[in-house]
């Protein structure tokens, strides 16, 4: 589905595929009764454009070993790469109402063993930048040319484990690696200038000798511009910090503290937070 | 210079320059020990390519292997076994078990063998933890013949692993042609009056105690497990249906190890009594080796007590 995104890009597009996976990560969310819908829709941006726009990959083939990986270090965003895999054609739509039903393959943290085309399992936060620099390190020492892509959640970033991999990655100028903060400054405490503050949040990651780039993680053209400028950098690793907005696009949870894990009790609660979405949208599982 | 005059640490060291010969995935990792573990520089100097020290940092080192093993490489990372268990124990259940990720932990200068550097360094837990961890298999060599083999079978199988090395030089029990396979425990002594179960560093002292028992005229069934998971069940509950007694032991705590197996096994197939020898529950401390056997009673002479009493 959108393959004519895949082949001439279009913003206008782009937008309808965001407006689908907003309704999509929301209805998966609602139907399993609960689960991290903030954090996932601050990136559906960043999502679609690395899979439509920016990554190589095979969705026949997860495992082509010529791909780009991807590494949602943040696994708790699970939904919002479930929703890139399955309308890439990974797997059926289908899947996608089963989100942490009983004997599911789509787990609310993402699970390389579980799920066609996660290429590390994460969720357990801090690990993820550290897999992601090994998967960099192994396709340097085979002279691969294909990039890894680390996606770091801001609250995340708390772990020491995260600044042990900036600082090996810089020093060893990995720069098949990729990393993109999501900067929706919010964690579940609080903001993350009330819990742990990242400020100055570009000047830490330059001083591990990463090149940095901030990037308005809503905004196609910026997105497209940094991330292909990141890809560029050669003699270091790059960080995108990604300015962006804790369930963007959600009236009911957007901006807030609260919209890291939510629970929808019934269906007054679901329609609450499709209502929310502010659009129309069709059933994509060919249900009613 | 054959491989049991060498310390096992070099043994390491060495057997991990064949295996990169032999395949050039396989990959030595180190977090500021290397050389501790052997590998700096007999690894970081032949194999530059195959090295990667990732300074102080053991979960990153963790992370990394991990994201090594998802691109089909065969990382080795060894550390103290304080630092490759309890310190790293969620990166290694999430990043290497959880996700099946062929990860080899290595785990050197076990127990009571960390010595000067006493209780913070002392690690009583660590097969007791990697025991626990699904997926994870937890290998405890004897000697440098075994070490070889069980390397061998290592970077051959897709297996998260734990394997647990002694640094020093340790007495020669096996030879080249030794083939190991985790399924089977090591008959080292046959008897019929008792049998002692051992791994990796005490089975030296096992096999000296038996030697004490049998000038008693005691004989000691000796059976060594080079892997505690998997655990082999049919060569204990074969020996503990013949001698009735069932003395374990092992160079870190009763709790959850060798003798928690031990344990396991018999309560359900072959209700057998069973004295657990090793650290009861206690913390380390700066001490020779004999002040910690006998403190806690667990050196070839405890081991002979335990088998006359029980």
């Amino acid at each position: 589905m959108y393959e004519e995104l895949l082949e001439s890009w279009s913003n206008e597009k782009a937008d309808e595929l965001a407006k689908e996976f907003r309704f999509v990560i929301t209805d998966m969310i609602c139907r399993s009764g609960s689960g991290h819908i903030g954090g996932a829709l601050s990136l559906v941006e960043t999502i679609i454009s690395l899979y439509w726009r920016i990554m190589k990959v095979n969705p026949k083939e997860p495992r082509w070993d010529g791909r780009d990986r991807l590494i949602l270090s943040k696994g708790h965003a699970g939904p919002v790469l479930y929703a890139a895999l399955a309308y890439r054609g990974y797997f059926p739509m289908q899947w996608l109402t089963t989100l942490n039903r009983d004997g599911t393959w789509l787990p609310s943290h993402v699970d390389q063993i579980r799920t066609p085309g996660v290429d590390i399992t994460a969720g357990s936060l801090g690990q993820g930048l550290s897999c992601a620099l090994g998967a960099a390190i192994a396709g340097k020492m085979d002279g691969k040319d294909h990039n890894v892509f680390c996606i770091v959640g801001d609250g995340e970033s708390d772990e020491g484990q995260v600044w042990e991999a900036a600082m090996f990655a810089g020093h060893r100028k990995i720069d098949n690696l990729i990393a993109i903060t999501d900067y929706n400054k919010m964690q579940i405490d609080g903001t993350t200038d009330e819990v742990v503050t990242l400020e100055p949040i570009v000047d830490k990651w330059r001083a591990f000798n990463w090149e940095v780039f901030e990037m308005d993680g809503h905004d196609w053209d910026d997105i497209n511009m940094k991330i292909s400028a990141a890809i560029a950098v050669k003699g270091k690793p790059a960080m995108i910090i990604a300015h962006t907005i804790k369930g963007m696009g959600n009236a009911a949870v957007e901006g807030q503290v609260g919209s890291h894990n939510i629970k929808i009790g019934d269906k007054t609660a679901y329609e609450k937070y499709i209502k929310a979405l502010g659009y129309e949208c069709r059933l994509p599982y060919g249900e009613e | 210079m054959s491989w049991h005059e060498m310390e096992m640490r070099t043994v390491y060291a060495k057997t991990l320059n064949e295996l990169i010969a032999e395949n050039p995935d396989v990959i030595s990792l180190e977090a500021d020990l290397g050389k501790a573990s052997g590998t700096f520089p007999e690894v970081s100097s032949k194999n530059p390519g195959n090295f990667i020290d990732v300074g102080v940092a053991e979960a990153n080192m963790i992370g990394i292997s991990a994201g090594l093993a998802s691109e089909g490489k065969i990382p080795f990372a060894a550390t103290f076994t304080c630092f490759a268990s309890r310190r790293v124990y969620d990166q290694i259940y999430i990043s290497c078990a959880y996700a099946n990720n062929n990860v080899k932990i290595v785990g050197t200068a076990p127990g009571l063998t960390q010595g000067s550097n006493g209780g913070t360094h002392m690690d009583f837990t660590d097969m007791a933890i990697m025991r626990a961890m699904p997926n994870m298999h937890v290998y405890a060599p004897a000697d440098a013949y075994e070490l070889r083999a069980v390397m061998k079978h290592m970077a051959k199988t897709k297996q998260p692993t734990y394997l647990q090395l002694i640094r020093s030089k340790e007495p020669r029990l096996f030879d080249d042609n030794y083939v190991f396979n985790p399924d089977k425990a090591v008959i080292l002594r046959e008897g019929s009056d008792v049998t002692i179960v051992s791994t990796g560093y005490m089975t030296k002292s096992s096999l000296k105690a038996a030697d004490m028992l049998a000038a008693d005229g005691i004989m000691a069934e000796v059976l060594h497990y080079p892997s505690v998971k998997p655990f082999d069940e049919i060569a204990l509950v074969a020996s503990a249906s013949k001698t009735r007694k069932v003395v374990s032991v092992e160079n870190q705590t009763i709790i959850g190890g060798l003798g928690g197996a031990v344990c396991e096994v018999l309560s359900e197939k072959c209700p057998t009594r069973v004295k657990r020898l090793g650290i009861p529950d206690k913390f380390g401390e700066v001490a020779t080796e004999k002040y910690l056997y006998d403190k806690h009673g667990f050196g070839p002479v405890n081991i002979v007590e335990a088998c006359k009493s029980i």
